[in-house]
């Protein structure tokens, strides 16, 4: 891919315990990545990701605390199942399962989540530009029926 | 005025017509037909002894249209002024055609005229295909309509055998055809017969003596709660009805547009006010509301029923709902000397 | 059939007369041709349009969610409308003390557009019985074997038999079987995702965005369903690829773990899309992952509203 991938990073506010990583994330994002921060993994509805997807995301990447760890106790254990269907599900209708990843940070992971997404960017560089699923760029309005 | 087109060169003709013009033709989608654009590998579906499920209202208004679009990296407003191409829509039905020049009455009033639906009228020819058979569902006569009704048509086919015989009404349409041979007094008196006979096989579905009166009167009556009993409140008899003209504007913030779309009286949020008050609020008001307007408030407005009985609503409604039934029960209501309106 | 017919008749009689029930929901005779109509019975003697015949397509649960809790409603059910009905009262939509279902074991429903595809529209005088259809088209009589024209919800229906009714007017049928599911499944499944993809582009830009499938669906009851928000705006209400494509995902998914494969959304559509391969995908996985199947029994939690400890191994972390 010539330019780099667009990558939606969904991140949990309290997942990010080191100072250094949340100051990172806040003001030395590459452009190409966009940032939603959210108060829990929990928050996310299924229809955040299609949002990202429709509107162009190649890649999504959802960071948050350990299962067990949740800032709101069992916060984003109501949501994991919902979230596994919901990317089976969209494999299913054609895409793919691999431009979404999961990212469930420890306290004690300092300079992962750097880490984590310069490799997923190479992986969805290899993967290439998504074409599946991303209409909501530059189509052009109600030219169906005419 | 009128022509002979040979069956068989149809194909040639649409293909000459499309060097001037965007034609629009009824054509195979999955198992029924549609108004699509003619193509070289078009297949045409002018046999289809029903008209297409989707209305062809929709080449006038859009379902979905942009009206403005907003570019926020020049803070600029843009408006989307459309200049459609010369078009000719071809093989709609008469009950089609009048639903149009039924809704010139609401979107080109000379008070109240909308650029979007008088620069599409303006550039389109219609030229409509008769019906020599009814349908179950057809009830066009009913309304005032008729299967060779000339409302809102430049042209009108009649099919005989392998021939199209075209009447021109307007020099719009007279000009697709000057080309081709007149058809003889004898051939005429054969196209006529044709069209009586058609009118004379369609049956009145319901009496629309004093309807409106009879409707009027009624507004608080308990038919409407059992007519609407089992009405979902979808939008299927409103989006493919002809005649139905209800938009909504929307500002789409993720399109940087503002879009036009159609909207549905069945639907809840319809008549929903910002206050959380709802005028009607349960599908008994919505059903009444939808058969009034048709059958009784279009008459206060331009003094013509709005509906052109073209019969979509009874063949798609998923639950089987027949206006006619509806309207014949209508019709036995006794007029209670009370205005409730 | 017409023996299902006067038991019907007895047992809605027997109901209203005894006032056991406020009302019936059954079928009643076609306005339009074959259309039978869903109808509200409060009065013994209103039985006389009562109708029951495999072209009685709606399911009458979806109707339910009308009524207040205590409106002492009966209701003919069928295999999956009887899930239905056992789904809502999972969801506490209805008090199963309030309800009476009428189970009439399935034969499956009878899809009026795969005859017209066949004979040609303009057909009248429908009969049927066990194992064959007949319709008049152009003066003449014609005959095709049920299985040809069932509707494809039906051809691939697991549980015929009503789950939970309070009587039976006719004997169990045998269970279907799950591996026409699984092959349906798969046939989509095994297309590249391009494919896939395009297929489901197809079937969801047809969409007028009419939402009857919405309405004819038991389980979508929603006051305030997700396409009618406006702040955020999720789904556009325009008839645009984004819109339609986020209406079938996001409805398809919505009814995980709710839906019990009806059909009533294809039945409903007057575009004719498909939208069960979605439905089927999600209530597999959910037997699959969950052991869950809708509507079995009216008390056990769908997988969506509760959680397990050991869900965390399902994810890589």
């Amino acid at each position: 891919m010539k330019t780099r991938p667009k990558i939606a990073l969904f991140q949990c506010q309290w997942c990010l315990y080191s100072e250094p990583d949340q100051c990172w994330v806040d003001n030395e994002l590459p452009p190409s990545i966009h940032l939603i921060k959210l108060p829990c993994t929990g928050r996310i509805n299924p229809l955040y990701i299609l949002n990202a997807i429709q509107g162009g995301a190649d890649g999504i990447v959802i960071s948050g605390c350990h299962p067990e760890k949740c800032h709101f106790k069992e916060g984003n254990l109501s949501a994991l199942r919902q979230h596994d269907e919901f990317l089976n599900f969209l494999d299913y209708i054609g895409y793919e399962r691999s431009r979404i990843r999961f990212v469930w940070l420890d306290l004690q992971d300092r300079g992962r989540i750097q880490r984590e997404l310069a490799d997923f960017e190479a992986e969805i560089s290899k993967l290439g530009k998504v074409k599946n699923l991303a209409t909501r760029i530059g189509t052009p309005v109600g030219d169906q029926y005419v | 005025m009128m022509y002979i087109l040979e069956k068989k060169n149809i194909d040639q003709t649409l293909t000459d017509w499309s060097a001037k013009y965007k034609v629009f033709a009824p054509q195979k989608v999955e198992n029924f037909s549609q108004f699509l654009p003619v193509e070289p590998s078009s297949e045409l579906a002018l046999d289809n002894p029903h008209n297409t499920r989707y209305p062809p209202k929709a080449l006038f208004l859009p379902q979905s249209e942009a009206l403005l679009k907003y570019n926020r990296q020049l803070n600029k407003l843009e408006e989307l002024i459309i200049a459609p191409k010369p078009r000719i829509i071809f093989g709609i039905r008469p009950c089609d055609a009048s639903a149009v020049s039924l809704l010139d009455t609401v979107f080109h009033t000379g008070e109240y005229d909308d650029p979007y639906w008088i620069a599409r009228r303006d550039a389109t020819i219609l030229i409509g295909m008769g019906c020599k058979e009814p349908c179950q569902t057809c009830f066009c006569t009913t309304v005032g309509y008729g299967p060779f009704n000339h409302d809102g048509l430049d042209g009108l086919i009649t099919e005989v055998d392998e021939t199209y015989f075209i009447e021109v009404f307007t020099e719009k349409g007279k000009q697709l055809f000057l080309d081709l041979p007149v058809a003889s007094e004898d051939q005429q008196r054969i196209v006529k017969s044709i069209q009586t006979n058609a009118e004379e096989k369609m049956q009145p579905a319901f009496d629309t003596t004093n309807l409106k009166q009879k409707l009027d009167q009624n507004f608080e009556s308990d038919y409407w709660s059992k007519i609407s009993e089992s009405c979902l409140g979808c939008g299927v008899c409103t989006f493919l009805c002809p005649t139905c003209f209800c938009f909504d504007i929307v500002d789409e913030v993720q399109r940087n547009e503002r879009v036009r779309n159609w909207d549905t009286c069945m639907f809840k949020i319809y008549s929903q006010e910002a206050s959380g008050h709802n005028p009607r609020p349960t599908r008994v008001e919505r059903t009444r509301q939808r058969i009034m307007h048709k059958f009784s408030y279009w008459i206060d407005q331009i003094g013509k029923i709005g509906c052109t009985g073209c019969g979509r609503c009874i063949r798609y409604c998923p639950v089987g709902l027949d206006i006619r039934a509806m309207l014949k029960t209508a019709s036995t209501l006794e007029s209670e000397g009370i205005n409730a309106r | 059939m017409s023996e299902i017919k006067v038991k019907l008749k007895a047992e809605i009689q027997r109901l209203l007369n005894e006032d056991i029930m406020d009302m019936v929901i059954a079928f009643k005779k076609e306005d339009s041709p074959l259309r039978p109509q869903p109808a509200f019975f409060k009065n013994p003697d209103e039985l006389e349009d009562l109708e029951y015949n495999s072209l009685c397509q709606n399911n009458l649960a979806t109707y339910l969610t009308r009524y207040p809790q205590d409106t002492r409603i009966g209701i003919i059910v069928r295999g999956c409308e009887s899930r239905s009905v056992n789904a809502l009262i999972v969801e506490k939509q209805h008090k199963r003390e309030n309800l009476y279902m009428i189970g009439i074991p399935c034969h499956g429903i009878i899809d009026v557009r795969k005859i017209i595809n066949r004979t040609g529209e303009e057909i009248s005088d429908y009969s049927e019985d066990q194992d064959e259809v007949s319709v008049l088209f152009e003066g003449q009589e014609v005959k095709f074997p049920r299985k040809e024209v069932l509707h494809d919800s039906c051809l691939r229906c697991v549980h015929p038999n009503p789950v939970n009714a309070d009587i039976l007017l006719d004997d169990p049928l045998p269970e279907g079987d799950p591996a026409v599911v699984r092959q349906a499944v798969e046939s989509f499944e095994t297309m590249d995702k391009d494919e896939r993809y395009a297929l489901f582009r197809h079937e969801a830009e047809r969409c007028i965005r009419c939402y009857a499938c919405r309405e004819a669906c038991p389980m979508c009851y929603c006051t305030e369903c997700f396409v009618d928000h406006a702040t955020p705006r999720w789904s556009e209400s325009e008839i645009s690829p984004a819109g339609t494509h986020a209406w079938h995902i996001i409805r398809a998914f919505h009814l995980a773990g709710r839906c019990t494969s009806c059909g009533a959304c294809e039945r409903a559509c007057p575009m004719d899309i498909k939208m069960t391969y979605l439905t089927d995908k999600l209530n597999e996985n959910m037997l699959e992952e969950y052991q869950f199947e809708a509507g079995m029994d009216d008390e056990t939690q769908p997988p969506f509203a509760s959680f397990n400890l050991d869900d965390k191994k399902r994810f890589v972390l």
